[in-house]
């Protein structure tokens, strides 16, 4: 039954001069294609040398992650499953169609013409291949059709293209949009296209019976039938629906490159290459250095190839936009724009045939800056400090671009030229000098330590299990040394052998290196290096998420490699251990806040929750939690800056979102930062009387039975009331 | 317009400053040791001076053993030649300080020499005014916004008097400033560029003579002793007056 009739006439009414100009048509339009990605290849060629391979088994291994990812579309259901459930819809559609028109290709004009005895475009084949294309056109268009519906109704704050930098006057995006309605709109009229053609045929050729696999047409066919097209009418109308039909396909296929469609072939390419390490591990200043000297990320001509590619990924999806606690804080940073802007300028500085609809638009071509540098220039010296490095954009980014390097890599830039702010480079000077960014006498680091009891061991001197490195807020904030001489207590109390480099230590350079001043990071990391590789220990702690990105990820390669673990991991394995008991289960509802060092940085986000269930806490988490968290405004260097410019400090807008949750008397941190970012913000905010901002340890000593619990805080408790008595008599 | 400026090292005073075994100077083993301010000031305006009328800035620094940290950063910041001057063990007073200088500003040429007005371990600001007198040139101190005149021949420089009263003064040049501070906050030197100096940049040295003699000997060095405390008086006028005239009364200042 399923013999060689069972198959359509390829061409079918196409004259050969027809057929001829379709060839010819076709291998236009697939020239265009070429000649469009060599010339995105000349442009990453034209990028700075850049390893991305290392060693090849990693590099595959990393590679097939990236793949999956991208066929998978994880990165793309994370945090919007509609949209990860559609875009997936898009693709596979897209993709399972190309293909078939693939393989038809290769039936009709290789083996076709080389070998036709083994011509397969008939039987069982063809069945399977009617169906298996017609149920993914369907697919495909419900997918598309989803997209539309939320892009035009949604109303998805990340789909906003207004800018936090520009004024919306000197803003005209609409070219944006226009583009993205054209990828979109094409891709559904060639979708409905093919069905409609595909009806035509059935009820032209009077529904052969095989056609019942291909039901989308079939149906369609009927519906035209009715209509009075069937049988032998209008031959015409079909030839005329194949061509407009070919004509949008071939169309289509030249477009790619220089479009918005191009994110179906860069992409997967981008995830592919993606670094596990992006934003963790700074690269170090090129070994080379441009003929004028200049250092840091200045020019076009210092992005590397990788970079480029990562501008030309960005399909203006928005979650870093709505991820970035700059921009929702009113600084004037997007890392879209910060994209885009890039984007823009590699394109136009370059000749590149830029996407359609990308040209000439806001700052980028706007105010005269075309062709000069690009930081402190292009992307001004506020946006490249309004950024926290907090990581969120390189975490939401569905195609691994990697933005933190590279606004890092441009404030290396601004430090060369010395465009800082004077609180900054107090902090910078203060941590050349005296190895803390406080101005506080080196020789007085370990000055928190004279109100405990019993003495911290001086690792210099003594061989000691656990080296604690502290870091500069433990040390010297006076609200944070209280909480640093618990965890001190808790660890003796768990009989822990520990000791600290007392004033041998500097400031780990977490935050140094990110504000871009290298030189000042090598010199602070050689300093730490050089006094732990004298110590004798098995394994490093600290409370500082920052410290423990530093020293996790960026001392190996400076010749300092331990095990570091975050005090969070280290107190629920002495928990697990039994070296450490709740006395006082603490039998009240905190919530918890993710740090951006140890959540999306370290991957550490369930230690510090088991501590919290450990000591009988019951948490109650933040709409943002985990690697979703929200930035406290601090890192980067942040700290060390100005932030009275904010509409609304990212702290603040942190508290809020906890004192919405019912009955949550605690804000449980585990950061030194944090807790006086927070604590800050609290009082900004007048919750005082509504929140506590804790450090973790802070509730491990009070349920170990170490230390007395402060009264909650509440309209009644005396907290509050205590509150209220100092904000009548201040 | 070729600038000199002399510059030297200070104690940093985020140190808990200790006195030596002889009581007569600072424990100086541990000390660190940063640019005097006044210093940075006037490296600053040279700096400004020369993206303003061209030339070149040249640093000179006493050579005590840390010259090549505090000269590495000058270059960094964009100083055209850093040069240490003779060989001293530590700092000297400002009559040896003076004449080393104006030996080797004999060797290097200079339209206009500046230099902080003072520093704080010494106080005496004198060493602008002596450089002067070894080179018999003009001097101005406590200045602010240096303006070179037309053809280099003079400039006009600012000096801010109590109460808020600026004098405009024209000084010929050569001539020799003490600056206050500068237009700008002193720029930053990035410590990458400042450890490439340290090891590549090459710098000169001119030789002076080590003696100079201000004739004054510091006899005997003190930290302040610290008091038992201020009471504070706090709660409404009527309890403070009252609490006030008991301590009076309680040292025997009040009778009655």
């Amino acid at each position: 039954m399923l013999d060689r009739s069972v198959t359509r006439i390829v061409f079918e009414g196409l004259s050969p001069e027809g057929e001829l100009l379709f060839y010819v048509l076709a291998t236009l339009s697939i020239g265009v294609f070429f000649a469009g990605l060599a010339i995105k290849l000349r442009k990453y060629l034209r990028g700075r040398r850049e390893d991305r391979i290392g060693s090849w088994r990693g590099f595959l291994a990393g590679a097939l992650r990236g793949l999956g990812a991208a066929a998978a579309n994880t990165t793309v259901r994370k945090r919007d499953p509609f949209a990860g459930l559609f875009h997936a819809a898009v693709m596979w559609g897209f993709v399972v169609l190309f293909i078939g028109t693939a393989i038809l290709t290769i039936d009709t004009d290789i083996v076709g013409i080389v070998a036709p005895q083994y011509h397969f475009f008939w039987g069982a084949f063809y069945v399977v291949y009617s169906f298996v294309l017609d149920a993914l056109g369907v697919v495909m268009i419900v997918g598309l059709a989803a997209m539309a519906y939320r892009r035009a109704r949604m109303k998805k704050p990340q789909l906003d293209y207004g800018r936090v930098d520009l004024a919306e006057a000197s803003t005209d995006r609409r070219g944006f949009l226009r583009g993205d309605r054209l990828f979109l709109g094409w891709l559904l009229v060639l979708g409905v296209t093919g069905y409609i053609v595909e009806g035509v045929r059935i009820a032209q050729d009077d529904f052969p019976w095989f056609e019942v696999f291909a039901p989308v047409g079939y149906v369609l066919g009927r519906a035209f039938a009715a209509l009075g097209v069937g049988g032998g009418t209008a031959p015409e109308l079909r030839l005329a629906l194949w061509w407009g039909h070919a004509l949008l396909a071939l169309g289509f296929v030249a477009y790619i490159p220089f479009s918005k469609a191009f994110h179906m072939l860069g992409d997967p390419v981008n995830l592919a290459l993606r670094s596990p390490l992006a934003g963790r591990r700074l690269p170090v200043l090129p070994a080379v250095a441009p003929a004028d000297g200049h250092l840091g990320l200045r020019d076009l001509a210092d992005f590397s190839w990788k970079q480029l590619l990562d501008f030309d990924s960005c399909t203006k999806c928005g979650r870093c936009h709505v991820a970035c606690p700059a921009a929702a804080s009113g600084a004037p940073l997007s890392p879209r724009d910060l994209v885009l802007d890039l984007r823009q300028q590699a394109d136009a500085a370059w000749a590149v045939l830029a996407p359609g609809h990308e040209r000439r638009s806001d700052r980028a071509y706007g105010n005269g800056r075309t062709g000069g540098q690009v930081a402190g220039g292009l992307i001004g010296p506020r946006t490249l400090w309004s950024c926290t490095t907090c990581l969120a954009c390189v975490e939401a980014c569905p195609v691994g671009i990697e933005h933190v390097p590279a606004i890092v890599g441009m404030r290396r830039s601004l430090i060369d030229q010395g465009e800082l702010e004077p609180m900054l480079q107090t902090a910078l000077t203060n941590l050349a000098k005296q190895g803390n960014s406080f101005g506080q006498s080196g020789r007085t680091r370990a000055k928190w330590t004279e109100g405990l009891a019993t003495p911290v061991t001086d690792a210099r001197r003594e061989p000691v299990d656990w080296l604690w490195f502290v870091g500069d807020f433990a040390s010297f904030d006076a609200r944070v040394q209280g909480a640093t001489r618990l965890v001190a207590r808790v660890f003796q109390d768990a009989a822990l052998d520990f000791g600290i480099l007392h004033e041998g230590e500097r400031n780990a350079g977490n935050d140094v290196r990110r504000v871009g001043e290298e030189g000042l990071f090598e010199m602070l990391a050689e300093h730490n290096i050089g006094q732990l590789s004298k110590a004798t220990f098995r394994r490093v702690v600290t409370t500082d998420p920052h410290t423990l990105n530093t020293m996790r990820f960026e001392y190996p390669a400076l010749g300092g490699d331990w095990s570091v673990w975050h005090y969070s991991e280290l107190l629920i394995w002495l928990f697990r251990e039994g070296r450490l008991r709740t006395e006082r289960p603490l039998g009240r509802r905190v919530t918890y806040h993710d740090p951006c060092y140890l959540a999306r940085y370290s991957k550490v986000t369930q230690a510090p929750r088991e501590v919290l269930e450990a000591i009988g806490a019951e948490l109650v988490e933040m709409p943002r939690n985990r690697a979703n968290t929200f930035c406290c405004g601090a890192g980067g260097g942040r700290i060390w800056m100005d932030d009275s410019m904010l509409r609304e400090r990212p702290s603040e807008q942190r508290v809020r979102e906890a004192a919405a949750l019912e009955g949550v008397t605690d804000f449980v941190t585990a950061c030194p930062k944090d807790l006086t970012m927070y604590s800050a913000a609290v009082k900004a905010t007048g919750l005082e009387g509504r929140l506590v901002v804790r450090d973790l340890i802070e509730l491990v000593a009070v349920a170990t039975g170490l230390a007395i619990d402060e009264p909650e805080p509440g309209p009644e408790s005396p907290a509050a009331a205590a509150a209220a008595a100092g904000a009548t008599a201040g | 317009m070729e600038l000199a400026v002399l510059l030297k090292q200070v104690p940093d005073l985020a140190e808990e400053l200790e006195i030596d075994a002889s009581g007569t100077d600072l424990e100086r083993e541990w000390m660190t040791l940063v640019t005097n301010e006044f210093d940075d000031y006037a490296l600053e305006e040279a700096l400004q001076l020369r993206d303003e009328a061209g030339g070149s800035v040249t640093c000179l620094a006493l050579d005590t053993g840390s010259a090549d940290e505090l000269l590495a950063t000058c270059l960094a910041k964009g100083a055209d030649r850093a040069i240490k001057v003779g060989s001293f063990e530590r700092q000297p007073d400002s009559h040896t300080a003076a004449r080393a200088f104006a030996t080797a500003l004999g060797r290097v040429p200079h339209d206009l020499v500046l230099t902080g007005v003072q520093a704080i371990d010494d106080l005496d600001g004198q060493v602008g005014p002596l450089v002067a007198a070894e080179l018999d040139l003009p001097h101005v101190s406590v200045v602010t916004h240096i303006a070179i005149g037309p053809g280099g021949r003079a400039a006009t420089v600012n000096q801010e008097y109590a109460g808020g009263v600026v004098a405009e003064l024209e000084v010929d040049l050569p001539a020799v400033l003490g600056v206050q501070t500068s237009r700008v906050t002193p720029r930053y030197a990035p410590v990458s560029r400042v450890r490439q100096l340290m090891k590549t940049a090459e710098m000169g040295h001119v030789e002076a003579p080590t003696d100079g003699g201000s004739g004054l000997v510091v006899e005997a060095m003190a930290l302040p002793q610290t008091g038992a405390g201020a009471e504070m008086l706090g709660g409404g006028a009527d309890a403070v007056a009252d609490r006030l005239v008991a301590i009076l009364r309680e040292r025997g200042l009040l009778k009655a």
